[in-house]
């Protein structure tokens, strides 16, 4: 390519890079800044980002820090999320992360669509001529049950375990953390049923209470969530029950799957057949699509990488 | 048929022959891959490829005090490269004969 002396080709090879560049900024093209490449490098995923990020820093310094090879390391981050080198795996530290985000975000996903379907619902939104909007609820209501089941059942092996550890080695905190799902919804009901009681009138409460009870009800899934990641975390379990847990979260995350289409269904279909009803518009109803498609998308991926990582201990086991 | 054509400038090939004589940290493997072999491999292709073939046993990294970390190659990589160099070479010599008797090409 350039005829040039490599500089960067010594006999010691680990001590010797390019020379300095020492044009003015005028004359040089137009140079990607080093916080451009660690931009770039934050969409890597951590393990990998600990094992080349400072690597790939001084290679794009030394290549001129062109945008160009700024834009290639962003480019490849997918692929390394996509398929991560085996050699940077820590299989139980993906489980527990996979774990908690699918935790989360099925969470999530699971108050988007109940409280899409029981709006739409009790205020009567129907689809005449199009059965495939109350199949949709029935197929949601199913694949939102059976899933909750499954990453219950799967779970509470990892959660006693846990929650056993946690009393033997007196630590509070975590305790606490593990006891968060169920004291969550139960101080969301206990709190619902006080603010009907002295808020509520015969109409039931205000749109405002509406939405801040429903703001209420994500934080309590939110924080109910959090609880067993954090313990995860901090607890750092490993063996079997997490093995079980993981595998447990992906065939969860693909039930939720369908319930998250039924969902997008319903959607579509009163978007279709119910224009400017009840003070819906279709816009309004396309845009609650996004959070719902995020949710989903972000459950499916981090507990296919769990129930991946779970396959392969059992594997090396 | 372009696709194919490139899997000649296959980057995990290229990267094992560049190390194939001694070690040499990223930035001398896109600057010798460049200058012997007239390809240019980007930072985030180059590390992809280097991760990869690190997974598989085909390099492993050297100790360094810089950033600069440098790789070698292993004897599993060395085996692999000369398997596949040995492929190549055969394939170029086929269509080196083939296009001597069909154009009488002279660089066969």
């Amino acid at each position: 390519m350039s005829g040039t002396v490599d500089p960067g080709r010594p006999r010691d090879p680990g001590h010797q890079g390019p020379p300095r560049r020492r044009a003015s900024l005028l004359a040089r093209p137009f140079l990607a800044r080093p916080f451009l490449t660690r931009i770039a490098l934050a969409l890597y995923p951590p393990s990998w980002r600990a094992r080349y990020g400072d690597e790939v820093l001084m290679l794009v310094e030394d290549s001129g820090g062109r945008l160009r090879e700024v834009a290639s390391v962003a480019w490849r981050a997918l692929p390394a999320w996509l398929c991560p080198p085996r050699h940077l795996h820590d299989r139980s530290a993906r489980m527990r992360s996979s774990l908690g985000t699918a935790l989360l975000s099925w969470s999530m996903l699971a108050g988007l669509g109940l409280v899409f379907a029981q709006l739409t619902q009790l205020q009567g939104l129907t689809a005449p001529g199009h059965p495939e909007v109350s199949w949709a609820y029935a197929v949601f209501d199913v694949a939102l049950a059976v899933s909750a089941l499954v990453a219950g059942l799967g779970g509470l092996p990892l959660w006693l375990l846990m929650l056993r550890r946690a009393r033997r080695e007196q630590r509070t905190r975590d305790l606490a953390y593990l006891l968060l799902p169920v004291a969550g919804p139960v101080v969301y009901v206990a709190g619902l049923a006080v603010t009907a009681r002295l808020a509520g009138g015969p109409q039931g409460v205000s749109p405002a209470g509406f939405a801040g009870l429903a703001l209420a009800g994500f934080a309590a899934a939110a924080i109910s969530a959090a609880g067993p990641g954090l313990a995860l975390r901090r607890l750092r379990p490993r063996g079997p029950a997490l093995r079980l847990a993981a595998t447990a979260a992906g065939v969860s995350a693909a039930v939720t799957a369908v319930a998250a289409t039924a969902i997008a269904v319903a959607i579509t279909g009163l978007c279709l057949a119910q224009r400017h009803v009840a003070g819906y518009v279709s816009p309004v109803l396309v845009i609650y699509l996004v959070p719902v498609a995020a949710a989903a998308t972000v459950t499916v991926v981090s507990a296919a990488r769990g129930a991946r990582a779970a396959r392969a201990a059992r594997a090396e086991a | 048929m372009t696709d194919r054509l490139d899997r000649w400038a296959d980057p995990p090939l290229l990267v094992l022959a560049s190390l194939a004589d001694e070690p040499k940290h990223g930035y001398a493997i896109t600057q010798d891959v460049a200058e012997t072999m007239g390809v240019r491999i980007s930072a985030g292709t180059l590390y992809a490829v280097i991760a990869r073939l690190e997974a598989r046993g085909l390099i492993e990294p050297l100790e360094s005090d810089d950033r600069r970390r440098p790789y070698r190659i292993t004897a599993a990589g060395a085996e692999v490269l000369a398997q596949e160099s040995e492929r190549m070479s055969k394939v170029a010599s086929v269509a080196r004969e083939r296009l001597r008797i069909r154009l009488g090409w002279a660089g066969a």
